[in-house]
């Protein structure tokens, strides 16, 4: 790691001011120290979002609940009520990395995560993504790449908590230019569909302040397959919410993660999903349309019966 | 949040303007004396610290320890480099195998994945701070009683990881303690020793010491 310098910051004006253009927040740093540890990012001074009042609560509502940036991915899983309003986010939290990781893990961090390509995290590789001039990943070594992308890059966003986020319909609120701006997690990514060197649509000093779920959907789940059974990143993960009237969906939501730069949604199969009863049929032909179009690479063709299965299962596992 | 204070004063922004000012300054001014000082201490709290060395106090295994350290210094080289509490062990510093686990307020943490100054203010504990008046704790002596040790580089880690599960969960099944050592790799391949010390120190279950392994994994 190189030396920098470090400041915590009490509040959101603060923050954003002495993050400035060369410095970066810091959380649980689980990420980010790897990221320093490599020389992939050099900041001048890490600011601290720890300590910004008020951001680290789970605030439960009618409509609405908050979670704070600052609420750690352990303080989720082991929620009591999360897990019974949002099961899915309870299981997306759960399979976050292991104990260690999940106890500092905060949730701004989760979804602000860089890549895992391992190109891009080789410090002597400078790929697209680190405004080199080629993609590596597309011709090298590609078997935990997308399916989907809208460019060069091929990186798929690999948090497990967008996914979830993404099935329920959530809003971050973001700190940006001395205002909240609202995006749903489509927003909060779109711009590493269109641009290799994006991680997600954050600008320099955009400042995470919270993520709001709405109480729409009544049930959800979140699956994900990994090589190994736990402590391990998702080779696909698939969430999935809905409410269920007699045996009916409606407002059903899908969501695939490590397969797209962005939360890979596919709004016709939600609408196809309307009114339907949750069988083998119905869920196998919704698996079709969302994997529509899918295109592999090399070595990572395997996905796409993959993403095929844990969409069938977890909009079963709805009904559970 | 100050939603209602003035980012800028003039040509200033609020921080470089107080922090040039003095506390006499301040103290002095005839503006809102109190409302500055009030200021004064959290621009204060909020600090510029580094890249060269500060104090950092630690409370680890309820000692202080005082140091000088860069803030790229992470918590596991302030411990084992600046301190010779040399118990938690490097595997790969990238918070992937669980050999540098201490407890942070009881809490399971990496601690090469966390930076020493952040860990100030918080109660430490290595595995040096498990025993107590040269008594192991149950966790330790089943590890012992088990031989769930081959070459002992990850056992550290493992017994942070099993201590901080069963302070949480007295009677832990067999997932939870997979899930709860998930974190903590062990290259010699002792787990279905390590699986028998969890539930011996917890005990919730006889577990034979078996030559072969028993535990079902599914
Ligand atoms: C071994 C290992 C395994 C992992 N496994 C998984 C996994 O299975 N699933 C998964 O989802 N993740 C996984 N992670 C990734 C990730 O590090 C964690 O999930 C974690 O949530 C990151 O949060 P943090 O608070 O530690 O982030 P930090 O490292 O502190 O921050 C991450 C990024 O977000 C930015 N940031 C932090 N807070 C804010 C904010 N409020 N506003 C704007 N930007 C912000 C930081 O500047 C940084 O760029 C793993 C990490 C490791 C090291
Ligand atoms: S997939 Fe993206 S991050 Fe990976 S090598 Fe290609 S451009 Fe770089
Ligand atoms: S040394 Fe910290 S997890 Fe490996
Ligand atoms: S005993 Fe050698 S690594 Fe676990």
């Amino acid at each position: 790691m190189k030396a920098f310098e470090y400041a915590t910051a009490h509040s959101v004006n603060s923050a954003q001011e002495m993050v400035a253009d060369n410095g970066q927040y810091i959380a649980g740093g689980n990420d980010l120290l790897g990221l320093l540890k490599e020389y992939i990012v050099d900041p001048k001074i890490l600011v601290s979002v720890k300590s910004l009042p008020g951001l680290d609560r789970v605030e439960t509502g009618s409509k609405v609940w908050t979670i704070g940036t600052n609420v750690t991915v352990a303080q989720i899983e082991d929620h009591s009520a999360i897990r019974k309003t949002f099961p899915g986010l309870a299981q997306a939290a759960a399979e976050v990395g292991s104990q260690q990781i999940r106890n500092v893990a905060t949730v701004g961090g989760n979804i602000s995560q860089h890549s895992r390509c391992w190109y891009f995290r080789h410090r002597d590789v400078l790929c697209l993504k680190k405004e080199g001039d080629m993609c590596y990943a597309r011709h090298g070594e590609n078997k935990y790449h997308s399916l989907f992308t809208g460019n060069t890059c091929i990186s798929p966003v690999v948090s497990n908590l967008a996914i979830a986020f993404a099935a329920l319909d959530a809003t971050a609120v973001v700190q940006r230019a001395g205002k909240p701006v609202r995006m749903s997690m489509a927003e909060f990514y779109a711009k590493a569909f269109e641009n290799p060197t994006a991680h997600n649509s954050l600008n320099p000093g955009d400042l995470v302040l919270k993520v709001e779920i709405p109480t729409t959907r009544t049930h959800s789940a979140y699956m994900q397959t990994s090589e190994k059974h736990e402590f391990d990143w998702a080779l696909v993960s698939c969430a999935a919410a809905a409410n269920i009237t007699n045996g009916k969906l409606s407002n059903a939501r899908v969501a695939l993660g490590s397969i797209s730069p962005v939360p890979h949604q596919v709004d016709a199969a939600n609408e196809y999903l309307e009114g339907k009863t949750l069988d083998e049929a119905t869920v196998t032909h919704a698996a079709d349309m969302i994997l529509h179009g899918a295109k592999p690479h090399e070595h990572n063709g395997y996905k796409v019966p993959m993403a095929h299965a844990l969409i069938r299962r977890t909009l079963l596992k709805l009904n559970a | 949040m100050n939603e209602s204070e003035p980012a800028k004063i003039g040509p200033f922004s609020r921080r470089t303007f107080l922090k040039s000012l003095g506390t006499t300054a301040v103290a002095t001014a005839a503006v809102q004396a109190q409302t500055m000082a009030a200021e004064l201490e959290k621009v204060n709290a909020e600090k510029t610290i580094g890249p060269g060395t500060v104090p950092v106090t630690l409370k680890v295994n309820g000692e202080m320890l005082k140091l000088q350290l860069e803030p790229r210094v992470t918590l596991l080289d302030a411990l084992r480099n600046y301190s010779s509490l040399t118990g938690s062990k490097e595997g790969c510093d990238r918070g992937t195998c669980g050999a540098c686990t201490v407890m942070i307020n009881d809490v399971p943490v990496y601690s090469c994945m966390k930076l020493a100054i952040e860990a100030q203010g918080q109660a430490i504990t290595t595995v040096e701070g498990l025993a107590k008046n040269g008594k192991l704790t149950k966790v330790q002596q089943a590890f012992l009683n088990r031989d769930a040790l081959m070459c002992g580089y990850c056992t550290p880690g493992f017994v942070m990881s099993v201590t901080a599960l069963l302070r949480k969960n007295p009677h832990p099944t067999a997932d939870d303690v997979r899930h709860a050592c998930s974190g903590n790799l062990c290259r010699c391949g002792t787990y279905p020793r390590i699986m028998e010390a969890a539930f011996e120190a917890s005990g919730v279950a006889k577990v034979a010491i078996n030559k072969t392994e028993v535990i079902p994994y599914a």
